[in-house]
């Protein structure tokens, strides 16, 4: 820019004025604040890329908790007098304020957990008759315990909460630490708005039942409780001495006379085991309908109890490798998941799936899902979570893992140095999964207070395929929520991205072409009137809010799609026939004609055939329906009527024309040339128009053979490109967001082919190059990056595009290219769970990496374009 | 073809070439067809046809919008529909369409109708009604086909009556009470009845002044006493005399306003017992009879006897009583005032937020960055700023703002009213944060264009004369770049007027119970959530009960907002031409 005196006499007053002649040294406070200046816009300006690595690094900062594992954060061993008695159970309360354990002669020892202080114990008188085998519900709070005698009881160790003022401590109750205290039985601790919770252990037994009728010892047990609270159905399994498994139903009504339970035991003996196996673990479900028994050799027999009366055996499954014993066998929360434990390490995760050929007469089979890290010593004891699919084991050298089933990872591994020979004697996981004690022969308690918030998500589950809980093999899902407790969250984000991908490329197959066109005519060819109308209005719809768009995709244009499939597939073959139908007519026209009409007439004649393109549609659709497929579109989707060898042919023939028009233009086109030589207009035209229906006719005779030998290898677009229509699909997606993004392409691309220097257009038609070939061989090439730049710019906003896709995509996370199926995006997933998902859960984090996986691949997208035109703008402005 | 081209064009001319003897060929209309495939003519129609698409879609969705918005309130004749099966509906047309009739339906019809269906290819056509009377038969439309129809007829005495509940009524006006006698209505034009509900109507404003307005404030009185005597306690854990005194200036306020509260409540309990006294009796077609007070309606009018005026009176009631009024009927019925307020207050704060940032940006990439890495690195940045999806700037608000920021400020100014989050959870500040966010690419290259279009010389002149830099960027520059910038921050206010998937997580509701500026110390509550043209949409369009009955909102609601948008993008057009037209001369 070189100085325009006229401009510089322009200048305000203030500095045109002569300054009188006074002190000429500049102000103190003009420099101050000149240097004020200087240094807060330079600062100021710097704030933009803080701006955007100051978002990425808090959406990382987020997400970092994911993948960090456990974290123990304190250890305290305490004895806990047991005096040499045999453990049956440990547990913790809710509250991790007391641990207790319930010894073989009855005696419930408590103590301060988190201390380890002894407070009063209790104690349940269990008869003469030593135990032998005790089970428990998955709640933990209800016992069976088997006796040697052949007798079992029911009964409960449960830990009673209760809300108070804080006035309610006694008064000279022992402080335990700075939130507890005790009166020596109950525990208050302080909890916010000056109130204690009181925590305390209620027992209760009831009366033995006899299950063994020759008095045989029980040697294992299970135990759940079903039915209601007032009509409770207990169901348990025994194996006895003997071998004989036993399942048992006790039924207890109570006697609103009397106020008195009255217990009714039904017995039913589960077939034998083989001769010479020994039961080492019994399990059963909630609704007692399948019993398993694993025996030491590794087998584990699977009873169908569904007919309480008779029952059947199964399966019999081997589930650890040869040699190996079993230790144990337990069920993680909702009882889908069966953890299975050996005497090498050994911890296996298996699922009951139903099989073709499988192993179980009912077509169902024990699977191992799960291989969990081996451990390296016999496995002793499992503690399940209640709430999640963690649980801990502990081996007989003392380690003691935090694992988790649904992302096979060891969150924790603890080590306590035990004696080899009695190892430990009891294991349990405080329910809120914030802790683990650990009981050794000896007595000796070890408390381990560990944080896991989110030990279901590593890289591999959110990323790759992971095996849930009765799905028949490891699978890309998302499902955050569902009503049921126990329910596994399915969190991989790989559905979501592909249905991003999915969304971006129907909308940019849509859009692209379309804009880009556009821009290169409205560059080139139009006057430049039109040009100065129709680039605002184009830029105006850029700022178009989406969420109308969406309203309009869901809610007006789906149902229209709906009504005229076959109508609107139409139109990707008649708008283009229309048009070069139009333009073949049009070099009939004698060339004073063509040029004085080559304007604003040509372009409006444009829009008629466009309009009579639309109209065609509609009259043919049903032409198409009928030909193509058999009548009735949907159902030919579904795949209920006809074949696929109309439409494969439609899917071929872009590619097919391609191949002849390249053929022709390399073999046929000279020849043609010199065989006609100079002529008329008119017989130049005929021609031409010859030749262009010669090859479609070739085209389609090409795309029908290849289509008949694709339809005879078996190729089907079902299930492929095409599938099942569902009304909130793909396609109007694609429509809406095409609709959303060329605006953007055109503008960008528009502002590229325009930036071309004037001087190589002059020179091209100089030259004698007409415009069109001006425009394909001089300005496209010199344009590429910046067109190619706004392609990006385009996929970046289609990649990020929310409204739309929340409203009319149907919002299913399904993995298929089916345009007449629906997608969830990430953008939209985030849109619809964020509001609702708790701060800082797992969802919440899980839901701030789809923001953040959407961050990185439009940052890359659009550091492209933005590297790609710096360098397109250094290159026109030096040619 | 492609080889013809590539020779045409790299042969030079004269050498033989078929392009170097064209013109005298041309002269003598002989052509050849190398000649022709240069035009390029089927391709040209290719590129104008898309470019003719573009500009259709684009015509056809505003006309859509335009059409749909527009019509909305229009009053609709009333038709009374006798159906084959004896039964009568009655209700607005509202929209036509063919469909394939269904196989049971087919059978069940005479063979001459049969004929008929057979004959349009197994299509006929239906109207969709409007037939209102949700409370009375649990359904707002009804579609009726064409062959199930014996006669329509357009009885005068019918009358559409828009209520405050359960949606419209079609039907008749049998009777209003008053002053405990009953009048019975032959004519639903008739003054009687007018002078009756005016009365009712003015009752019910009245009512809804007392609860809303008078007893409010009361509430919020005492709610900020509650607020006080508990910051108070939280002050003095222990005790003490200050948590005393504080105690007892609450006991004394509080007897003060509830007998403030007891006073308002009883008179609005007095209008209210009149209110449901003078009732007023609906009988729909089927002699259904329905009886409601009078002030429940919000309009009525005998919509097959209506004028020309008289249509157009109740056309411009709607839209008056939809820009000023608040929602009723989960957003399907009544105004969008709130959505309209949020809309402009979220976007002026932004406006605010997003100026300083972006034009000190700008400022930095055009007057003090010397051309470099670091400008690369920063240009990087504000493309990236721009193309980051928008829901992301929301989780981020959501994450940072509401979460970090407004749970700190919660801790240190508001710990009275934890749990429950003051700043702590998404509202109105933080929105207009994000969006500024969101926003500042606009104005950092609208501001930077208007930098660059600010000749060099008047700048040299300026530091010439002695002026220090930012005296020159003060007085020189940004002046004349004032209209470039008001460009960009219209621009920008274009953009967050219509954004909305990052607003679902910071602080938009479907219904705000109060607005953000309010008549109560300190005035404007940016911690409130609010309502938002955009997601009103949304809400409407798709979480409502019956999408259908929304559908009509939705499209005022959209012409609104798109009227709004263009508006603004129109203006910040004309600014920019204006600017370029001033500046043309001395560019270069």
């Amino acid at each position: 820019m070189s100085a325009d005196p006229a401009v510089a006499s322009a200048a305000p007053p203030e500095t045109g004025r002569v300054p009188r002649r006074q002190n000429r040294v500049t102000r103190r406070s003009v420099l101050i604040i000149d240097r004020l200046a200087d240094w807060s816009i330079t600062v100021g300006g710097l704030l933009v890329i803080v701006a955007v690595f100051g978002i990425m690094l808090f959406l990382a900062q987020v997400t970092v908790p994911l993948f960090t594992g456990a974290a123990l954060e304190s250890e305290r061993s305490y004895p806990l007098r047991t005096d040499g008695r045999r453990t049956l159970i440990l547990n913790v309360d809710e509250y991790r304020t007391i641990a207790f354990a319930l010894l073989e002669d009855g005696t419930v020892t408590v103590a301060h957990a988190p201390t380890g202080t002894p407070l009063a114990g209790q104690k349940l008188d269990l008869g003469p008759s030593p135990v032998s085998a005790f089970g428990r519900t998955i709640r933990r709070d209800n016992l069976l315990i088997g006796f040697a005698d052949g007798t079992v009881r029911f009964g409960t160790v449960s830990v009673t909460a209760e809300i108070a003022d804080a006035d309610r401590v006694p008064e000279g109750a022992r402080q335990l630490d700075e939130r507890d205290r005790t009166d020596g039985r109950l525990v208050y601790s302080r909890i916010p708005g000056n109130q204690v919770r009181i925590i305390g252990l209620r027992l209760q037994l009831d009366e033995p039942v006899r299950v063994t009728p020759d008095g045989a010892a029980i040697i294992a047990a299970d135990y759940r409780v079903g039915g209601t609270a007032e009509r409770p159905v207990r169901s348990f399994v025994t194996v006895d001495a003997n071998g004989k498994v036993r399942l048992s139903r006790a039924e207890s009504r109570l006697n609103l006379m009397t106020r008195q339970m009255r217990t009714t035991v039904a017995n039913a003996e589960l077939p034998a085991l083989p001769e010479g196996v020994r039961a080492k673990a019994v399990l059963l479900t909630e609704t007692a309908d399948t019993v398993l028994v694993g025996t030491e050799d590794g087998t584990v027999f699977r009873y169908d109890s569904r007919d309480f009366r008779n029952p059947r055996m199964v399966e019999r499954a081997a589930v650890l490798s040869d040699g190996e014993m079993l230790t144990g066998l337990y069920y993680l929360v909702g009882e889908q998941s069966l953890v299975v434990t050996g005497s090498r390490g050994t911890t296996d995760v298996f699922f009951l799936l139903e099989r073709r050929n499988a192993r179980g007469s009912d077509g169902f089979e024990l699977v191992r899902a799960h291989r969990l890290e081996n451990q390296g010593a016999p496995i002793g004891y499992v503690s399940a979570s209640p709430r999640s699919k963690m649980f801990v084991t502990a081996d007989a050298s003392g380690g003691v893992w935090v694992r988790h089933s649904t992302s096979s990872r060891t969150l924790l591994k603890l080590q306590k140095t035990v004696d080899a020979a009695s190892g430990y004697s009891g294991l349990v996981m405080a329910p809120r999964e914030d802790g683990v004690i650990a009981l050794t022969a000896q007595g000796e308690a070890t408390a381990w207070w560990i944080s896991a918030p989110h030990p279901e998500t590593t890289l591999a589950t959110l990323f790759g395929r992971v095996w849930y809980e009765g799905y028949p093999e490891p699978s890309f899902t998302w499902q955050s929520s569902s009503g049921s407790d126990s329910f596994e969250p399915k969190l991989s984000l790989v559905p979501l991205i592909f249905g991003t991908i999915k969304a971006t490329v129907y909308a940019l197959l849509f859009a692209v072409p379309i804009a880009l066109m556009a821009a290169i005519y409205t560059s080139e060819f139009v006057h430049h009137r039109v040009r100065s109308v129709v680039k605002p209005a184009m830029e105006m719809m850029a700022s178009l809010p989406s969420v109308v768009l969406g309203f309009i995709a869901a809610l007006i244009l789906a149902p229209i799609v709906e009504d005229w499939v076959s109508a609107v597939l139409m139109v990707f073959i008649a708008l283009p026939l229309s048009l070069l139908g139009a333009a073949y007519a049009w070099q009939f026209l004698p060339r004073h004609v063509a040029l004085r009409f080559g304007g604003l007439p040509k372009f409006a004649l444009m829009f008629v055939f466009l309009l009579i393109a639309f109209q065609l549609c509609l009259w043919t659709g049903g032409l198409l329906e009928r030909l193509v497929f058999a009548g009735d579109i949907k159902a030919w989707l579904a795949g209920t009527i006809g074949g696929p060898m109309g439409f494969t042919t439609l899917l071929l023939m872009p590619l097919m024309l391609a191949v002849v028009v390249w053929m022709s233009s390399r073999v046929l086109s000279d020849r043609l040339e010199d065989a006609v030589g100079a002529t008329g207009r008119l017989t130049a035209g005929l021609v031409a128009l010859g030749r262009w229906i010669a090859t479609l006719v070739a085209a389609l005779l090409l795309a029908l053979f290849a289509a008949s030998l694709l339809t005879g290898l078996g190729y089907d677009p079902r299930g492929g490109v095409v599938g099942t229509y569902v009304q909130r699909n793909t396609l109007v997606v694609g429509f809406a967001m095409g609709f959303a993004v060329i605006p953007i392409i055109y503008t960008i691309a528009e502002d590229a082919l325009n930036a071309v220097p004037e001087h190589l257009r002059g020179a091209s038609l100089a030259c004698g190059a007409t415009p069109w070939q001006t425009a394909t061989r001089v300005i496209l090439p010199t344009a590429t990056s910046g067109v190619f730049a706004a392609v990006m710019i385009g996929m970046g906003r289609a990649v990020g595009e929310t409204m739309i896709v929340v409203m009319a995509a149907g919002n299913t996370p399904i993995m298929d290219w089916n345009i007449f199926n629906g997608l969830r995006a990430l953008s939209a997933n985030i849109a619809v769970e964020l509001p609702e998902a708790v701060r800082n859960g797992t969802l919440y984090r899980v839901l701030f990496l789809a923001a953040l996986t959407l961050f990185v691949m439009t940052f890359v997208v659009n550091t492209l374009a933005e590297v790609v035109r710096q360098q397109f703008r250094r290159r026109a402005a030096s040619l | 073809m492609a080889m013809d081209a590539v020779t045409s064009e790299t042969a030079p001319p004269g050498v033989g070439s078929r392009q170097g003897v064209m013109p005298q060929r041309a002269a003598a209309g002989r052509v050849r067809l190398a000649d022709l495939s240069a035009q390029g003519e089927p391709w040209l129609w290719c590129l104008g046809g898309a470019l003719a698409l573009g500009i259709v879609m684009i015509l056809g969705f505003l006309v859509l919008v335009f059409w749909n918005g527009v019509v909305t309130f229009w009053p609709k004749p009333i038709e009374v529909v006798r159906l084959t099966d004896d039964s009568v509906i009655a209700g607005l047309p509202t929209r036509s369409a063919r469909f394939r009739v269904g196989d049971q339906v087919l059978a069940a019809l005479p063979a001459e109708k049969r004929a008929e269906i057979a004959a349009n290819g197994g299509f006929a056509d239906r109207t969709l009604y409007r037939v209102g009377n949700y409370d009375l038969y649990g359904e707002d439309f009804r579609w009726a086909a064409d062959f199930e129809v014996v006669d329509r007829s357009r009885p005068m005495d019918l009358v559409l009556v828009e209520r405050l509940e359960w949606g419209v009524f079609v039907g008749r006006i049998a009777a209003f009470t008053r002053g405990g006698e009953t009048v019975r209505v032959d004519d639903p034009t008739s003054p009687a009845l007018a002078e009756a509900w005016r009365t009712a109507r003015a009752r019910w404003h009245e009512i809804r002044r007392i609860e809303k307005g008078e007893i409010g404030t009361v509430n919020h009185h005492l709610e900020q006493e509650r607020l006080r005597l508990r910051r108070a306690l939280l002050e003095h854990p222990d005790g003490g005399p200050a948590a005393e005194a504080a105690r007892a200036r609450f006991a004394e306020r509080e007897s003060h306003y509830q007998a403030q509260y007891e006073a308002l409540a009883a008179r609005a309990q007095a209008l209210k017992a009149q209110h449901e006294a003078e009732t007023v009796t609906l009988i729909d077609v089927n002699g259904r009879e329905k009886v409601q007070p009078l002030g429940t309606l919000v309009r009525y009018h005998a919509a097959n006897q209506l004028t020309l005026l008289g249509k157009l009176d109740v056309y411009l009631s709607r839209w008056a009583e939809f820009l000023t009024d608040e929602p009723r009927e989960a957003n399907t019925e009544g105004g969008i005032m709130p959505a309209i307020f949020g809309t402009v207050a979220m976007t002026l704060l932004l406006v605010i937020a997003v100026t300083p940032f972006g034009v000190i940006t700008a400022l930095y990439l055009r007057e003090y960055a010397r051309q470099g890495r670091l400008v690369s690195i920063v240009r990087i940045s504000v493309n990236n700023l721009a193309g980051v999806p928008s829901i992301v700037y929301g989780v981020f608000g959501l994450g940072f703002f509401a979460y970090i920021v407004g749970g700190s400020i919660d801790q240190l100014f508001y710990p009275e009213r934890l749990p429950s989050p003051t700043f702590g959870t998404g509202g109105l500040l933080w929105a207009s944060l994000t969006l500024a966010l969101l926003t500042v690419p606009v104005v950092i290259v609208a501001t930077e264009e208007a930098l660059a279009a600010v000749p060099r010389s008047m700048r040299e002149g300026s530091l010439a004369c002695g002026a220090s830099k930012w005296q020159t960027i003060r007085n020189i520059v940004l002046p004349r770049a004032l209209p470039g910038i008001m460009t960009g921050i219209i621009l920008a206010m274009a953009r967050g007027a219509g954004e909305v998937a990052p607003l679902m997580l910071v602080g938009v509701v479907k219904l705000a119970p109060e607005l953000p500026i309010d008549g109560f110390f300190p005035f404007i509550h940016l911690e409130r959530s609010f309502m938002h043209l955009g997601f009103h949409i949304y809400d409407v369009g798709f979480q409502s009960r019956n999408s259908e009955a929304g559908k009509p909102m939705v499209f005022v609601t959209t012409l609104l907002l798109i009227a709004l948008i263009f508006a603004m993008n129109l203006t910040a057009i004309i600014v920019r031409t204006r600017l370029k037209r001033k500046f043309a001369g001395s560019q270069f």
